[in-house]
């Protein structure tokens, strides 16, 4: 038998060779890890952290904030009926498809989920979340809720707190500027004393940054 | 022959391993491979907004330049990973014992003929690393690290030419 | 996770920090294979020395295999890491210029940077060109802007551009690197020199 010795060389080839094979064997890991830990998810959801009022998202409608991205989480149809201003349709089963991860992967917008209740868009919210997308939130109490809350506020009685009335009265300029129930006189002063009793909007969360790289 | 020559150097494959090793730490640290040129980039920019800073507003360069990177130009991931490198390569020199001034020629030339070529070289250098966004560290070995297309096309036009152009300047080394 | 500071395990100051000693770890290597001798890195050009080809494809093939398995691993995202845009017409012309400039400056900039830690006269000289260099192409910019930023084909990766997996591709890279070594030795044997 030949003398085979191991120079550099060879050694150096084997060694490539076969964990180039293994590496061309074995198939990619294409599942997408969660980013967050389970502790970390139920810890938001105690909180409820990702609720919006009515009311925050009909004020950032009636101002046109740029950064309201509402989401339409019911079936296409439900959505072509009646959507709000602005909303796009994702479907909850096509949530995964990756035409939408331009949506949500980026934190300028914040997107809001809608379905008629809140249990569409929080199993979307739950799910996005774990993924590691930022700027998600859900609707408090879908649009059965808004429907009763902006488009048809109930006047409150006259025994209600100050704010009681305020919110009432935010209701009212919000439902007009956005087109809903009782016909209350038009004109831009209902719009004006909608925003007045201003509600805090959440700011979106900073993204993860991309890099820069190469030689720039 | 079986005698592996003596060498003075690391052998190559086990250096190539290292520098392997080292461009899987900076993906893995930072999301970023090694580089060199943009280092170089980012201190003419400096330069250029410290002595002329009107130019620097002005010309589409420099601004564009700022307007991807804020805060000082120095102060970027590749200008402290240059800095790094002279250190290290210091540290091997000592420890190598390679540590030494001169002007390393193929003795068939003079010193300023290598010395003009190096210089030349250089320019030529400097130009193209910007057309290639990267050098050989930044784009040719980062890129193929990632298995990017253009750093496999700059790797292939880089070693190409200078194959292709071998013949006609060696003089300066054989 | 890696990458770290992408997924904010790190900050960024300590990202910078990192930097520099990964700088220090890459201008060790570089010196220890002798890349700071322009001679050297001249070598695999004319035959008598390809440390260039050696150092160079064992890097980015252990560079490939690393990411690739610890992409495997779950250990890092690899979606997360900088991939070198591709625009078509500049590298080309970047890559044919740079090519000049390797064979007539026997350094690239990395290289210099060592040389020059050393003490080499003619890496020191070799920088300074870089510099006249950025510089040139800095104020001539609006000549070739347009050039400059042709053909942008997006950040592709070559498996996804031949659509091959990455693995394949990784194994057809490693042959061929393989076939290279052997032809290096053999020419390196045809070609001796003393070492510079």
């Amino acid at each position: 038998m030949k003398n085979f010795e191991l120079t550099p060389r060879k050694l150096i080839s084997i060694v490539l060779l076969s964990l180039g094979l293994i590496i061309a064997a074995v198939p990619k890991n294409t599942t997408t890890p969660y980013k967050l830990s389970a502790e970390q998810i139920l810890d938001e959801i105690k909180s409820g952290t990702q609720y919006m009022e009515p009311e925050q998202v009909a004020q950032m409608l009636v101002e046109k904030d740029p950064y309201l991205q509402l989401i339409d989480i019911r079936p296409v149809n439900e959505y072509e009926q009646f959507s709000l201003p602005g909303a796009v349709s994702i479907p909850r089963d096509n949530l995964l498809s990756p035409e939408y991860t331009e949506i949500f992967d980026q934190d300028v917008k914040l997107n809001v989920f809608y379905g008629n209740g809140t249990t569409q868009a929080n199993e979307a919210w739950m799910l996005l979340r774990q993924l590691g997308y930022q700027n998600i939130y859900v609707l408090q109490g879908g649009l059965n809720y808004w429907a009763e809350a902006i488009l048809n506020p109930t006047p409150p009685s006259n025994l209600s707190s100050n704010d009681e009335l305020a919110r009432y009265d935010f209701r009212k300029g919000a439902s007009q500027a956005l087109g809903g129930g009782t016909g209350l006189a038009a004109g831009n002063d209902q719009a004006a004393s909608a925003s007045k009793g201003k509600v805090p909007a959440p700011k979106p969360a900073g993204k993860k940054k991309k890099v820069a790289g190469g030689c720039s | 022959m079986s005698v592996s020559k003596k060498s003075k150097y690391m052998n190559p494959y086990l250096a190539g391993v290292l520098l392997g090793l080292v461009v899987i730490a900076a993906n893995f640290i930072s999301g970023r491979s090694v580089g060199a040129s943009g280092a170089i980039k980012s201190a003419v920019v400096a330069g250029v907004e410290t002595v002329a800073p009107a130019h620097a507003e002005s010309a589409k360069f420099y601004k564009e330049f700022s307007e991807g990177h804020e805060g000082s130009p120095l102060n970027s991931w590749l200008v402290y990973q240059m800095l790094g490198v002279l250190v290290g390569g210091f540290v091997s020199g000592v420890i190598s014992q390679r540590l030494t001034w001169k002007v390393e020629h193929n003795p068939k030339i003079k010193s300023r003929t290598r010395l003009i070529f190096a210089l030349t070289g250089g320019i030529l250098f400097g130009i193209g690393s910007q057309f290639g966004r990267g050098c050989t560290s930044g784009s040719a070995l980062s890129g193929m690290a990632v298995l990017s297309l253009g750093g496999f096309i700059s790797m292939m036009a880089i070693f190409g030419t200078a194959f292709a152009l071998a013949w006609f300047f060696r003089k300066l080394w054989i | 996770m890696g990458p770290l500071v992408i997924n904010e395990i790190i900050s960024e100051n300590t990202n910078l920090l990192l930097a520099f000693f990964i700088g220090i770890g890459f201008g060790f290597v570089l010196e220890q294979a002798g890349f700071s001798s322009s001679r050297k890195l001249a070598g695999v050009f004319y035959g008598y020395d390809a440390v260039v080809l050696k150092v160079f494809f064992t890097g980015a093939i252990t560079a490939m295999l690393g990411l690739l398995f610890l992409s495997l691993f779950g250990v890092l995202d690899l979606n997360l890491v900088y991939v070198n845009e591709t625009f078509l017409v500049s590298a080309i012309l970047g890559g044919v210029v740079m090519g000049a400039g390797f064979i007539m400056g026997g350094y690239c900039p990395g290289t210099s940077f060592c040389g020059a830690a050393i003490g080499k006269i003619d890496a020191m000289i070799f920088i300074v060109g870089l510099f006249l260099g950025v510089f040139i192409f800095a104020e001539g910019y609006p000549l070739w802007e347009n050039m400059y930023k042709a053909t942008f084909l997006g950040s592709p990766r070559i498996s996804e551009f031949f659509g091959i997996s990455e693995g394949i591709f990784t194994f057809m890279v490693i042959l061929a690197a393989v076939l290279m070594f052997w032809g290096a030795e053999w020419a390196e044997k045809k070609f001796p020199r003393e070492e510079y």
